[in-house]
């Protein structure tokens, strides 16, 4: 035992005073004054330390950093001589974790607990077991981007900070479900409210907000983003980070393992958000028509989440199809309102007869549109010059099957019109129909001729309700006399398109002229469930050539300019810094190995016959690139190891490697 | 040997199974006259068939498909056989696919359904009697119950020039009549054989991909259409999968790139692939570069920078930079099919020949709507052409290709077999098909004989590699049916079978009295006869073929009967006067009874030694075997 005096009060072993500071790195913190010996355990040390602190409290979580050395005694059986500690060590036993404050891929902020003494890797798998995402090594933690304050201190709406920091996770066990989520959400209101923001889409942002927040503009700025990473082989203690501070956690490497649908909807979830933002704030670019269906998407998917049907696709068995029809029919008969027997709607073909008024646009005719007596039946629509005529011949006769339908639509100017391209042996012939109230019936016929399908489907009764209300939205959003039609800001419960489309979007179009693109595309999309929908979000933005390029600024060995290298899933990429062409890509699966000269901030990486590649990274430490590369190896061999438990060990082997400069 | 045997019995079994379905069901149907003259162009559109099930298609498929091959195969030939055989053989000859297809329409409306088992039948094409001459003509088969299931008799040109006829149901995919055409052609069944279409006016091409629907296809043809489908080996089907890197890896710099990629080692082919095809999403090869572009209406080409992405093709506007945001959507691929262009240098003054050609399939003639592009080398075109088919068919091209290499391989693993048996290259490719293909069973019945034919069968095959004498011995179509294989590959049938081809259409009487219900037992091989030469006229005089038939369009709805008569049968006689639909048997039983039964007797016989027949077959088997003997008795009897 240390601390062994004589008589006189001198001590008579060779032991000495070690001062602890009890509390996070705080110069004022109590201490506490320990007299140790070198041989003294670092379990005895913290023993006395509890003692002398003398206050009940679970102390469970404590430990010991060495602010000179920044680092964690952890190993409880090493002595103070093994970790090389004098008297004049500044230790503090303070908690392992501490709350930070998360900003989630769906831009939401939420407050937890995270380890700060073991390596990001695992701190960050533990957060991710928190929210119940699986497959932590695709998300890492980014440091915050430092606020300019520089700005007049606009008071930014307090947002809501959800707060999951007393939230306590048994260890080991996968978070049984209860009540349809994890069951450590289910402890409150709060918690499960946090649970909704977790695992459903968030609305669309404020278009103002969009407009405002900072997007790249060229590549380069592409790349400050990258020099934020934290390293996943140190702890959060380590890398400076304090209790309180904002992180970031983000989807880091974009290889997404065994995305599941039913088994993932928060990964899944902030996935998706995480693609959205990214396509909002031009984090990566798209072409116009593929903006529309991204929009459309995310109109379909907030509709779905706004309305709560997060559970079943919408007509995805075809089994229950007849029986929608029955049930539909049979209501409808109950409500006394059906127009024939029952036994008769079922067999008989539904049609729909009209006046409509024809427009076929010709070379060299000035006709307009003309009054017509139609009838649309199976998937075929013939027009007559009236009524009466009905029963002999059609002016003509189109089978809608393969047609492109278009909605040409002005809510407010009134005008209903459907536009058809229906393709022939000779070409496509050309068509408009100007509906008044039947447009929803008629559009919703149209659509489904054009899959195929007649009106006899169960789903003509859901597309005519989703048409309908999109044309409610376009009467709320934009149509709206005196309410700014077209004004970014229209009303909360309307379709405002700027709200779903990046900004340079915005400029570019009115929000008249996108609303009825976004439909057009939406009609594709409208039968998705929410789970459907997300993943064909995310498979549409994996689809786009720039998707998954992390970039980081560069200078090749012997080049005299600064360049960038993407690195991707599978390959890295050279890329001209100012006019961003490709100069050449290097794939993973040629490469032979890579090493780090920490010293100078050097990667040089060999290829396939031998084909030799070297830069020093500019914009972002070399330990980034390095932990990129390795990253996105150690995710390849995940096939491999399929339903195994994640090897930590293969990680950190292939990303750190640093510590031992 | 002992696995193909056990497929074979399986096949048979379920034949044998199908059969007495057959029978039982009250075989109501009608037969429709064949058409008599090969109208127009490649395909007739023949009949729908009401309720019948995948399995009956199947088996009228395999059927037509043995029919072909038997007109390939010498009638002469044939009738020996058929006579050592049974004696019903003879008259079977006149047997032709009509008849089948009557029979099994009979089955259809019984609404039994089974998958199975026509793919199994093709073993009995030896047996049977030569097709109808005239792959052209149109089988149509009548009964037209609510739900028609239109088929097409489709003519398919080989690539020695022959051409064959199949049945194809509107159900069946490309994938499916490729089988059909393996085991017809004992082809080796590798994955570059496809089927390709051909539109001469346009000069376009393209190969159907697996998963179409074949009919559908069809549909979109015009009733004058000279477009044809062909058979054949294209190595640019799957070339993405055989050489991922060309396709991948190919962008920049292409002379280095030329040379590692053909050191590709297969490992790294299939990481490109799973990478490439088996993520969240597929990803499309990234592909740009200028191309040239046929203005709408004129023969002027406009130079313009394209890009590949998977969502449509787009250009660099002028001006503008290649950026994403600068793009202008030049087509999307929802609405269209990809061609390639044929001597468009020639017909629209293409800078070169290699181009491609994207339209809306219903699109036949010239028009705005279809887009011409043209590429600087074959190459390049091969890229985009293949580009273009992985971002509008995604992953299905790959669950293609495999499901192309799963057959590939079975079909070398059995022929590995089969080089023992001289007889066996036929067998191996179908034996595994059936074997797949059969569903639930009605199986039992047959097996046990069915395997012991076949074991004898093959006995012989060994034993002797003559494929003739094993022929010879053996009554079991399975048996003959591989030396004739061979022949299946042969021109098309002389014109005086063309003749012939009408009776097919005699076949659907011979139904219609087989569900009247001769008590005669036929053998399962009987029934499959040799195709009998009747008298064109004969085909007016049966029962007004299916709407359907008339007219292909794409809804399938059936035109009314006096469309038919004006097309197909214009030269005939008119049709007599349809019978009610739902029993249109009574009017073929009322003409063909009597040939029919004079020349039953000797089936039943036959049947009897057959070690094979099972007695699960029963009567209703032996009340479809007489009907179908009946109608060949007829057929020969027009003939002679």
């Amino acid at each position: 035992m240390a601390g062994m005096k004589t008589a006189s009060g001198d001590y008579i072993d060779s032991s000495w005073e070690l001062r602890v500071f009890v509390g996070e790195e705080d110069p004022e913190a109590e201490s506490v004054t320990l007299r140790v010996t070198g041989e003294s355990h670092i379990g005895g040390v913290l023993l006395k330390i509890v003692e002398q602190i003398n206050r009940k409290q679970d102390w469970s979580d404590h430990a010991i950093w060495w602010e000179q050395k920044r680092q964690w005694l952890l190993q409880t059986h090493w002595t103070l001589d093994k970790y090389g500690i004098l008297a004049d060590a500044r230790l503090f036993f303070g908690p392992q974790h501490r709350p930070v404050i998360l900003r989630l891929p769906n831009r939401r902020a939420l407050r937890l607990r995270a380890s700060f003494s073991q390596p990001l890797f695992q701190a960050v798998a533990a957060i991710c077991r928190l929210l119940s995402i699986r497959h932590p090594e695709e998300l890492s933690l980014l440091r915050a981007p430092e606020k300019k304050e520089k700005k007049k201190k606009e008071k930014e709406p307090e947002e809501e900070l959800y707060d999951l920091s007393k939230v306590v996770l048994a260890g080991g066990v996968a978070p049984a479900l209860f009540r349809g989520m994890p069951a450590h959400f289910s402890d409150s209101a709060q918690t499960e409210a946090c649970y909704h923001m977790l695992s459903r889409p968030q609305p669309p942002p404020d278009p103002l907000l969009l407009q405002r927040l900072p997007r790249p503009s060229s590549l380069s700025d592409k790349t400050q983003l990258h020099s934020r990473w934290l390293d996943s082989s140190r702890c959060l203690m380590q890398q400076g980070i304090k209790a309180g501070d904002a992180l970031w956690l983000r989807f880091k490497y974009y290889s997404f393992f065994d995305l599941d649908p039913k088994t993932d909807p928060v990964r899944l979830t902030q996935l998706y958000e995480q693609a959205r933002w990214d396509l909002l704030l031009e984090e990566i670019d798209c072409t116009e028509e593929e903006m529309m269906v991204f929009a459309a998407l995310q109109y379909h998917i907030n509709k779905l989440s706004q309305s709560g049907e997060v559970g079943e696709p919408a007509g995805t068995d075809p089994g229950l199809d007849d029986l929608d029809v029955a049930l539909s029919n049979l209501e409808v008969k109950l409500e006394g309102s059906a127009p024939t027997d029952v036994l008769d709607s079922l067999t008989t073909i539904p049609e729909l007869k009209d006046h409509l008024r024809i427009f076929r646009p010709r070379k060299l005719t000035l006709k307009g549109y003309r009054q017509h007596w139609v009838v649309f039946k199976e998937t075929t629509l013939s027009y007559y010059k009236s009524q009466d005529e009905a029963p002999g011949d059609p002016i003509q006769q189109l089978n809608l099957k393969g047609c492109e339908v278009v909605p040409d639509v002005n809510v407010s100017g009134q005008k209903f019109c459907i536009k058809l391209l229906v393709p022939s042996p000779e070409g496509m012939s050309e068509i408009y129909l100007r509906c008044q109230d039947q447009y929803a019936r008629w559009m919703a016929g149209c659509r489904l001729a054009s899959k195929g399908r007649t009106m006899a489907d169960s789903s003509y009764t859901s597309e005519v309700q989703a048409i309908l209300a999109f044309l409610s939205l376009q009467r709320t959003g934009s149509g709206g006399p005196g309410n700014h039609p077209h004004g970014p800001d229209a009303s909360a419960e309307g379709l405002n398109p700027y709200g779903l489309v990046a900004p340079r979007f915005q400029r570019k179009f009115k929000a008249k002229q996108l609303t009825p693109r976004i439909l057009e595309a939406h009609q594709n999309v409208a039968q998705l469930s929410l789970a459907e929908a997300q993943l064909r979000f995310i498979q549409a933005w994996q689809s786009l050539p720039d998707f998954g390029i992390s970039y980081v600024m560069v200078r090749f060995k012997g080049s005299r300019k600064d360049e960038i290298l993407g690195i991707a899933n599978n390959r890295l990429i050279r890329i001209d810094l100012a006019v961003g062409d490709v100069v050449k890509t290097w794939r993973f699966s040629n490469m032979r190995q890579w090493n780090v000269n920490w010293d100078i901030r050097q990667v040089a990486i060999e290829f396939d016959e031998h084909i030799n590649v070297a830069f020093s990274c500019v914009s972002a430490s070399c330990r980034i690139v390095h932990e990129y590369i390795g990253g996105y190896i150690f995710l390849s061999t995940r096939e491999r190891a399929r339903g195994e438990e994640l090897d930590e060990d293969l990680f950190l082997q292939l990303t750190g490697g640093h510590e031992a400069f | 040997m002992g696995e193909s045997s056990e497929d074979i019995d399986q096949m048979f079994s379920t034949l044998l199974g199908e059969m007495d379905l057959l029978t039982q069901s009250l075989g109501v149907d009608t037969l429709p006259p064949p058409d008599p003259n090969p109208p127009r162009a490649e395909f007739n559109y023949s009949v729908g068939f009401k309720d019948l099930n995948e399995s009956l298609n199947a088996l009228e498929d395999q059927d037509l498909d043995a029919l072909m091959a038997d007109l390939v195969a010498d009638i002469s030939e044939a009738e020996q056989r058929t006579i050592q055989a049974q004696k019903e053989s003879l008259q079977n000859q006149h047997h032709s696919a009509s008849l089948q297809a009557s029979i099994f329409s009979g089955a259809a409306s019984l609404g039994y359904g089974t998958n199975v088992a026509a793919t199994g039948i093709s073993q009995y094409e030896d047996d049977l009697p030569p097709p109808p001459a005239d792959p052209v003509l149109d089988l149509p088969l009548p009964p037209p119950p609510p739900e028609p299931l239109s088929q097409l008799v489709v003519k398919v040109h080989m690539n020695d020039n022959s051409t064959k006829s199949l049945m194809v149901d509107e159900r069946q995919l490309a994938r499916d009549v490729l089988d059909n055409l393996f085991e017809k052609t004992h082809c080796d069944c590798n994955v570059d054989w496809c089927l390709y279409e051909i539109y001469p006016e346009l000069q376009i091409e393209r190969f159907f991909e697996d998963h179409e629907n074949v009919v559908e296809v069809l549909s979109d043809w015009t009733r004058d259409t000279e477009n044809k489908i062909l058979f054949l080996e294209k190595e640019e089907k799957y070339a993405v999968f055989k050489n991922p890197q060309n396709f991948y890896l190919d962008n920049r710099g292409k002379k280095e790139s030329k040379e590692t990629n053909e050191k590709m080692n297969a490992k790294n082919k299939e990481s490109l692939l799973e990478e490439s095809f088996c993520g969240t999403s597929i990803i499309v090869p990234e592909l740009e570069g200028a191309l040239y572009l046929k203005e709408d209406g004129k023969k002027s080409w406009k130079r313009r920078y394209f890009l590949l992405r998977a969502s449509g093709i787009y250009y660099v506007p002028k001006g503008k930079t290649k950026t994403s945001r600068d793009l202008a959507c030049f087509i999307q691929f929802e609405n269209v099919n990809i061609y390639y262009g044929t001597q468009h240098k020639m017909k629209y003054k293409a800078p070169t020949d290699y181009c491609f050609v994207l339209k809306h399939p219903q699109i036949q003639k010239e028009s705005q709507y279809i887009k011409y592009l043209c590429c600087d080398d074959t190459r390049t075109l091969n890229q985009w052409v293949m580009g273009i088919r992985i971002a509008k068919y995604g992953k299905t091209l790959y669950d293609n290709y495999q499901r192309a290499v799963a057959k590939a391989g079975l079909a070398s693993r059995w022929t590995n077999l089969g080089t023992v048996n001289a007889a066996a290259p036929a067998q191996p490719s179908t034996g595994p098909k059936t074997g797949t293909t059969q569903p639930n069973g009605q199986i039992p019945q047959a097996t046990h004989s069915v395997s012991a034919v076949l074991q004898e069968a093959q006995r012989h095959a060994e034993t002797s590699k003559d494929k003739k004498p094993a022929l010879g011995n053996h009554h079991d179509p399975a048996v003959p049916r591989a030396p004739h294989a061979p022949k299946s590959s042969l021109p098309p049938p002389p014109p005086v079978r063309r003749s012939s081809d009408t009776s097919g259409s005699p076949a659907t009487p011979l139904k219609a009295k087989g569900t009247g219900g001769g008590g005669l037992p036929a053998p399962p091989d009987d029934f499959l006869p040799p195709p009998p030469p009747p008298p064109p006229l004969d085909d007016p005089e049966l029962p007004p073929p299916p709407p359907d038939f008339m007219e292909p369009p794409p809804d399938f709805v059936p035109p009314p009967p006096p469309s038919y008569a004006g097309i197909a049968g214009s030269e005939l006689p008119p049709p007599p006067p349809p019978p009610p639909a739902p029993a249109p048997a009574p009017v073929p039983d009322s003409a063909r009874p009597p040939p029919a039964v004079a020349k039953r007797p000797p089936v039943p016989p036959k049947r009897q030694e057959n070690p094979g027949h099972p007695g699960g077959a029963g009567g209703g088997e032996q009340d479809f075997m007489s009907d179908l003997m009946k109608a060949l008795q007829k057929k020969r009897g027009n003939v002679s």
